[in-house]
């Protein structure tokens, strides 16, 4: 019984430690420059005509990495109201990345195969693009929280 | 939700960043409670209580639609 009881323990506080897992405020720094040099490395490929698709796809998620860990590191002062309106910026990304999944991304689709004659492309929705959203959206509306409700 | 906590500052003579150091939050978070865009946790309505040495109910007091 004392062994599943800890077992138990053990359990409950790895779990609470994961449900606080945040980086440091240094981190965001590190961050945003991997966002940064991933993102004027993709613009510059897309003046250099060349096919060079194993480091643009790396690009991309170096890129997704960058904008995890601006998300998942701590503010200068992290309080109980950052943590309040970061519940609310993750909330309402998750809301805009289905969104845009199911409605934008559909819509602009449907608009490109009505305005340039194309080949449907449907509901594809690619998972990097959801993604790439959902946490430029993060970043950008705890931000902007940050600013208008102080 | 109205709260004084402004008035009690002032009798404390703070600035809302000292007062934000003092119980360890931002200066926007006490921004925010003065200007009843934020209401606080009970733990942070108690150290200010601490602070103040007053009851909370004396600075946050309930509204009719809360």
């Amino acid at each position: 019984m004392t062994l599943l009881k800890n077992i138990w323990e053990w359990d409950k506080r790895n779990f609470e430690r994961l449900r606080r897992f945040q980086l440091p405020h240094r981190f965001k720094q590190i961050g945003f420059a991997l966002f940064l040099v991933a993102f004027l490395a993709l613009l510059a490929f897309r003046f250099v005509n060349n096919d060079a698709t194993v480091i643009k796809t790396s690009l991309k998620y170096i890129l997704l990495i960058g904008l995890l860990i601006i998300s998942v590191s701590k503010e200068k002062i992290e309080d109980e109201r950052i943590v309040q309106l970061r519940q609310q910026s993750y909330q309402v990304a998750f809301v805009v990345g289905v969104l845009y999944s199911i409605l934008i991304l559909p819509l602009v689709n449907y608009m490109a195969d009505v305005i340039f004659k194309k080949e449907s492309l449907g509901f594809e929705v690619n998972s990097w693009e959801v993604l790439f959203i959902m946490l430029l959206m993060q970043w950008f509306i705890f931000r902007m929280m940050r600013k208008k409700c102080s | 939700m109205k709260n004084t906590l402004k008035v009690e500052r002032a009798i404390l003579n703070l600035t809302q960043d000292e007062l934000a150091k003092e119980i360890g939050v931002s200066r926007q978070t006490i921004n925010s409670i003065e200007t009843n865009r934020y209401v606080p946790s009970t733990v942070l309505a108690l150290k200010l209580s601490e602070l103040f040495k007053k009851p909370v109910n004396d600075f946050f007091t309930l509204e009719e639609n809360d």
